[in-house]
């Protein structure tokens, strides 16, 4: 059987629900109504907040807190199928925990390999999100990432930008991490307005390009190495590499 | 003429760049509700250059005026470059404003010798005071001590940075009469101590420090460098050595000429290898090489090691302990974790390894998985030599660090 989804968190979690309670045999698990059906029968999940919170409820009760982060870092992998294999997860978890670290079992080493994808991703954009300084001193990024991660980058710069605010656009889910004083916030972004960038913003992306450019070692000259090391898709708001795009 | 910041920038990074320390890792997390920056563990590369090294912190001279005359450096006294100096102030304003916009994980700081060497640490210390005291930044900072600096200076020095460090720059002291009249090991040696002796009045641990030396521009072999490395980590003085392959940036007489020589990236990487097997695999320096040997260029060094003690092989990847499985060419410390966690379950063959992403180019010819070994070539040097070489794959592309930024260097 096909299961059809809306993609959300708790909608997985209502998926999980009935397959339990409904004990349904799953083949495939799409986020998409697929253009040809053949033969197949497909059941789509409503998305239930009761359900969901039921499942939620249990799987704080069942798991560690590493395998509870586990899950919700698979979710935020949200470019890939993770869905058969978490699903996998999930049953093997309530069945047998111990089983769970069992990475000869295909799908746990998916698991496993795919939450390593994604905080290598995270450790990547630590170092390569870049800010921009606006006219009233709050700090900007611009992100375009394969995964969800502004959440752990939220995270990250509360802890590096002291009390300055700061906003943390992933401009193709359209959210955006919000710091200001106390408030912490991921919000949905509809539509955006070019912002005003403070008078010193051009001097120090220059100054800033300067030194990239004399940090080289000609005689060692190695594009190849660095593009092994900063693949061009991330290399779109990074302002040292903006010229050579 | 007066130098614009760019200028001065421009000038005092390229004269910082060979440098090759960069890694910010190792760092306790220190953050502070409200304040700027925090360092983070693993440390975090923000960048790589067009040689494909990575940038992490502002690294830059105070100054490249220098008194002395080191005949190896872009900067000695002899050499007729533009001079310039940032003040404390202006390097500081620098450092911040490239933090706030995560350009940078903090700073590298080094300087020329100007006027004399207390005056030098002394400046470098002062930036230090304007960027904790006064900005309460807390982001990572690495200075140079400046060798002959006195004790006090040196002192102040390790309560404001996260890591202190004095290049050793040659490996004997033979080679620094030669090549930096200036220096002297003990000269180079004495601030070491000095950081070491004085943080562990403070507390268990040292502070972390670095060292790096030129490699290919004197004569001392392969042997000489790691076991002189060996010792400075036992005794405590260096958490980390860099190696950089020689940079003609200056003619003399007692130099490899310009033209011919061509930096020894491939041996830099072998170096860092073998180091690597020092620190974190438990090989002995004399278990890598006998006296005066070079590391093999065709086969990385723990490949040469497994290949030059053949009776100790094929292991059983089923039963060996950790520290076994590292020895294995091909295996790291990742791989021999995965084959721990894995063979719990069940008896692992060698499809189970290529399941586990586990590589068994170099690995096939040094194991046994339950009834799989490499029946084709028997265990004679020679025959392994060959089928690894055929495989095409033996000579690496020498990177400059040839380890994952995600494990971190320590």
């Amino acid at each position: 059987m096909i299961l059809l989804y809306d993609g959300s968190f708790e909608g997985f979690l209502s998926l999980v629900y009935e397959v339990y309670y409904e004990k349904l045999q799953v083949n495939s698990i799409v986020k998409k109504m697929p253009e040809t059906l053949l033969f197949e029968r497909f059941h789509e999940i409503f998305t239930d907040e009761a359900k969901a919170g039921k499942v939620l409820d249990a799987i704080t009760k069942h798991f560690t807190k590493e395998q509870q982060h586990t899950i919700f870092h698979i979710v935020l992998c949200d470019t890939r199928d993770y869905e058969m294999a978490l699903l996998e997860y999930l049953r093997i978890g309530f069945k047998n925990k111990k089983e769970l670290r069992n990475i000869n079992n295909t799908n746990l080493f998916y698991i496993q390999n795919l939450e390593k994808e994604l905080l290598c991703l995270v450790h990547k954009m630590y170092g390569f999100t870049r800010f921009e300084e606006l006219e009233d001193g709050t700090l900007y990024a611009k992100i375009e990432t394969k995964f969800n991660i502004v959440p752990f980058l939220g995270e990250h710069f509360c802890k590096r930008l002291g009390n300055i605010p700061f906003i943390i656009h992933d401009v193709k889910r359209a959210l955006a991490f919000v710091k200001n004083n106390e408030l912490r916030e991921i919000r949905s972004i509809a539509s955006f307005d070019a912002p005003i960038y403070s008078s010193e913003e051009e001097k120090f992306k220059a100054l800033w390009k300067s030194f990239f450019k004399a940090a080289a070692v000609e005689s060692r000259y190695n594009p190849k190495l660095q593009k092994s090391w900063v693949p061009l898709l991330y290399r779109t708001y990074m302002s040292e590499f903006m010229d050579d795009i | 003429m007066k130098l614009t910041t760019e200028d001065k920038l421009s000038l005092l990074a390229g004269s910082a760049k060979y440098d090759v320390s960069c890694s910010s890792s190792g760092s306790e997390n220190n953050y502070k509700t409200g304040e700027l920056g925090c360092a983070h563990t693993s440390g975090i590369c923000h960048s790589f250059t067009s040689d494909g090294r990575c940038v992490s912190l502002l690294k830059v001279l105070l100054t490249n005026v220098c008194i002395y005359d080191c005949a190896y450096c872009i900067n000695r006294v002899s050499n007729d470059t533009p001079r310039t100096a940032f003040t404390p102030r202006e390097l500081a304003d620098l450092t911040i404003n490239f933090y706030k916009r995560n350009y940078i994980e903090g700073l590298f700081l080094s300087s020329g010798i100007i006027k004399n060497e207390d005056h030098t640490m002394s400046l470098l210390l002062q930036t230090l005071r304007i960027l904790r005291h006064e900005y309460r930044f807390n982001g990572y900072i690495h200075v140079k001590l400046i060798p002959g600096a006195s004790k006090e200076l040196i002192e102040e020095a390790t309560l404001l940075a996260h890591r202190v460090s004095s290049n050793i720059e040659l490996p004997s002291s033979k080679s620094l009469a030669l090549l930096a009249p200036d220096k002297t090991k003990e000269k180079l040696l004495s601030p070491l101590k000095h950081a070491r002796d004085i943080t562990l009045q403070r507390s268990a641990k040292p502070i972390s420090m670095s060292t790096q030396m030129i490699i290919g521009a004197t004569s001392e072999s392969d042997f000489e460098i790691l076991k002189l490395s060996s010792s400075l980590y036992e005794k405590a003085l260096l958490k980390r050595v860099y190696y950089s392959a020689y940079i003609a940036v200056n003619n003399h007489k007692h130099l490899p000429v310009p033209e011919l020589s061509k930096p020894p990236l491939l041996r830099e990487h072998r170096l860092y290898q073998a180091d690597w097997l020092l620190r974190f695999y438990g090989f002995s320096y004399d278990e890598i090489l006998s006296e005066n040997q070079n590391l093999d260029i065709q086969f990385d060094p723990k490949t040469f090691w497994a290949l030059s003690n053949l009776h100790l092989f094929p292991i059983d990847v089923n039963h060996a302990p950790q520290e076994i499985l590292v020895r294995i060419p091909g295996i790291g410390i990742r791989g021999a974790l995965k084959i721990l966690q894995a063979r719990r379950f069940k008896k692992l063959c060698f499809e189970d390894l290529v399941n586990l992403k586990i590589s068994l180019k170099k690995a096939r010819y040094f194991i046994i998985a339950g009834k799989d070994f490499h029946r084709s070539s028997s265990l004679y040097t020679e025959k392994i030599k060959l089928a690894l070489i055929h495989q095409g794959s033996n000579i690496i592309q020498p990177t400059l660090f040839d380890t994952s930024i995600y494990t971190g260097e320590l």
